[in-house]
């Protein structure tokens, strides 16, 4: 165990986790966009920006990857802190301007018209999350961040149809700003940001698409003992 | 959204906020849905619930399964108590008593504390415009005192209270459209909900969390012990309730209809009926009535999204 003081409240947490974890599990609220916790973390967006006090010596530092260590002191809301916050919202808000959440951060901040500017904003703050989700969650691996700096996107392999995608739309619940959209039109199922096309399985016994094939192949493939042949015939209500 | 989506279920958060150990039924649909509820709320939340099964199966003295603030009120003003609750947190965080933060304040009741006993608070918060969230948890009879009929019981179902004999047909009278009623007070949020479609669950609840003013989840919680059938098949029941058309899931976001479980086509009502044993006597003539009425509330639902697309 050991013991951290944020915001002068004294917490006792347990070794090995990092301080927006505690933070969040104690109900202090630090704004946060690219922390998932089922997800490792990735310090991406610099939006949980804290000041943290360790032996005398304190610095602007981002939450969610310094981990609780025993002694050091977080202020999570001093003005120092507040304006670092508000530089970061002003870059990442021009890159997604119609998401409602990175609006609603953005006003709670106080910002009302962002210094910078973006051409041609798709919507994506290159969390990563998505990566992440297709990474750890469901070991596909459909998607990548390419490039470096200012040319840094996310993208499948190529800039073409990302065949590892298996269609199971984990990226889109983790999406923070909900620039991941899917379609379903008859037996076809399309990831629109991905421009992935997928044919969903056909149940033999109520004729409902239900799954994309691709992934009852990737689940065929996963299980170590062999799955009767006719076990993705039907739907699992008609099972 | 979608049918299936195994992997999207792994991007809900591994804390349980109701935990285990309750002495629900085995097979409960309804304790599910709470834990499902509560996995999209998080932990900043404070809940008023009712009188109830759940009430009494998870807060036997003095044990309690509720990893939160949670209070447990008499029948008629569940709705009251989570309006009192967000009025007070209101003014606490005016005199900077507490940290300015969003906490959610949830209502939940059984369907007896929602749409026959607590109807009157239920209106009167919804009218008001407190910023709430009230859950439903409709499992259709007084489950918890030993199957009572109430105004949410289907038609021809059998309870104790409405038995089915050779006069009477179980219960006469047809489910109170409770949506219906949350919606005619103009509310931002309403939305119906199974705990069989999880994902659409949490999206839901989450939806109806950020939306400011008061909101309604309609959720309906398959009862094993009640309804008559083996605890293992809540889900596939909860499932064709909705196939059938017995139970359409759908949102309502500002007077704008949208199914989020599309049908295309409808199951015939007695692959939801038959296997159930408060339905078990009915005869075809019964289920035609039925059948009917079924098709006819689906054809008015796609009517009210149509019309809501137009404008």
């Amino acid at each position: 165990m050991v013991t951290i003081t944020i915001d002068g409240k004294q917490i006792k947490t347990e070794e090995g986790q990092n301080v927006l974890q505690v933070a969040l599990d104690n109900g202090i609220n630090i704004p946060h966009l690219c922390y998932h916790e089922n997800l490792s973390f990735y310090g991406g967006c610099r939006l949980c920006l804290v000041e943290v006090t360790k032996a005398n010596r304190t610095r602007l530092t981002a939450s969610c990857t310094y981990p609780a260590l025993e002694g050091i002191t977080v202020e999570t809301n001093t003005e120092n802190v507040k304006k670092a916050r508000r530089l970061v919202m002003e870059m990442i808000l021009p890159m997604a301007p119609d998401s409602p959440k990175l609006q609603a951060l953005a006003s709670e901040l106080g910002i009302t018209e962002p210094r910078f500017h973006y051409e041609d904003p798709d919507g994506c703050i290159n969390c990563g999350l998505c990566v992440r989700a297709c990474e750890e969650l469901v070991s596909a691996n459909a998607i990548t961040l390419a490039n470096r700096g200012d040319t840094r996107s996310i993208e499948p392999p190529f800039q073409e149809e990302p065949l590892a995608c298996i269609g199971c739309a984990a990226c889109l619940y983790v999406c923070p700003t909900d620039c991941i959209k899917m379609e379903e039109k008859g037996n076809e199922r399309r990831i629109v940001r991905w421009e992935r096309k997928l044919e969903m399985k056909t149940c033999a016994n109520c004729k409902r698409h239900f799954m994309p094939l691709a992934q009852i192949e990737f689940a065929m493939h996963k299980v170590r003992e062999p799955l009767d042949a006719g076990w993705f015939d039907n739907c699992p209500d008609c099972r | 959204m979608s049918n299936v989506n195994v992997f999207a279920v792994k991007t809900l958060t591994q804390k349980e906020y109701f935990s285990s150990g309750h002495r629900a039924c085995q097979g409960c649909g309804e304790t599910l849905a709470v834990r499902l509820v509560h996995k999209a709320l998080g932990r900043d939340v404070v809940v008023a619930s009712a009188t109830g099964c759940m009430e009494i199966v998870s807060s036997p003295l003095p044990l309690t399964s509720w990893e939160m603030p949670w209070i447990h009120v008499a029948f008629e003003n569940a709705a009251a108590v989570a309006t009192g609750v967000e009025a007070g947190l209101k003014a606490l965080m005016r005199k900077g008593k507490i940290p300015n933060k969003k906490i959610h304040v949830v209502g939940m009741a059984g369907d007896g504390g929602t749409a026959d006993i607590g109807l009157q608070a239920l209106s009167g918060a919804l009218e008001r415009g407190h910023d709430f969230i009230y859950v439903c948890y409709d499992n259709e009879a007084y489950m918890n005192t030993g199957i009572q009929r109430s105004s949410s019981t289907p038609y021809c179902a059998a309870t104790t209270t409405s038995p089915a004999g050779s006069v009477k047909p179980g219960q006469t009278t047809w489910k109170k459209n409770m949506p219906a009623i949350a919606a005619a007070h103009n509310i931002p949020y309403v939305a119906t909900a199974c705990p069989s479609y999880p994902m659409d669950l949490v999206e839901k609840v989450k939806k109806a969390a950020e939306t400011p003013g008061p909101a309604y989840v309609h959720i309906l919680s398959v009862c094993p012990t009640g309804w008559g059938m083996p605890g293992e098949d809540i889900i596939k029941f909860g499932r064709l309730a909705v196939e059938t058309g017995a139970f359409p899931l759908y949102e309502i976001e500002n007077g704008r209809y949208r199914i989020t479980v599309d049908v295309p086509e409808l199951l015939p009502i007695e692959t939801y009926l038959k296997p159930q044993r408060r339905f078990r006597h009915i005869t075809p003539e019964m289920t035609e009535i039925i059948a009917e009425r079924v098709a006819k509330e689906w054809e008015l639902l796609k009517r009210r999204v149509e019309f809501s697309a137009l404008d």
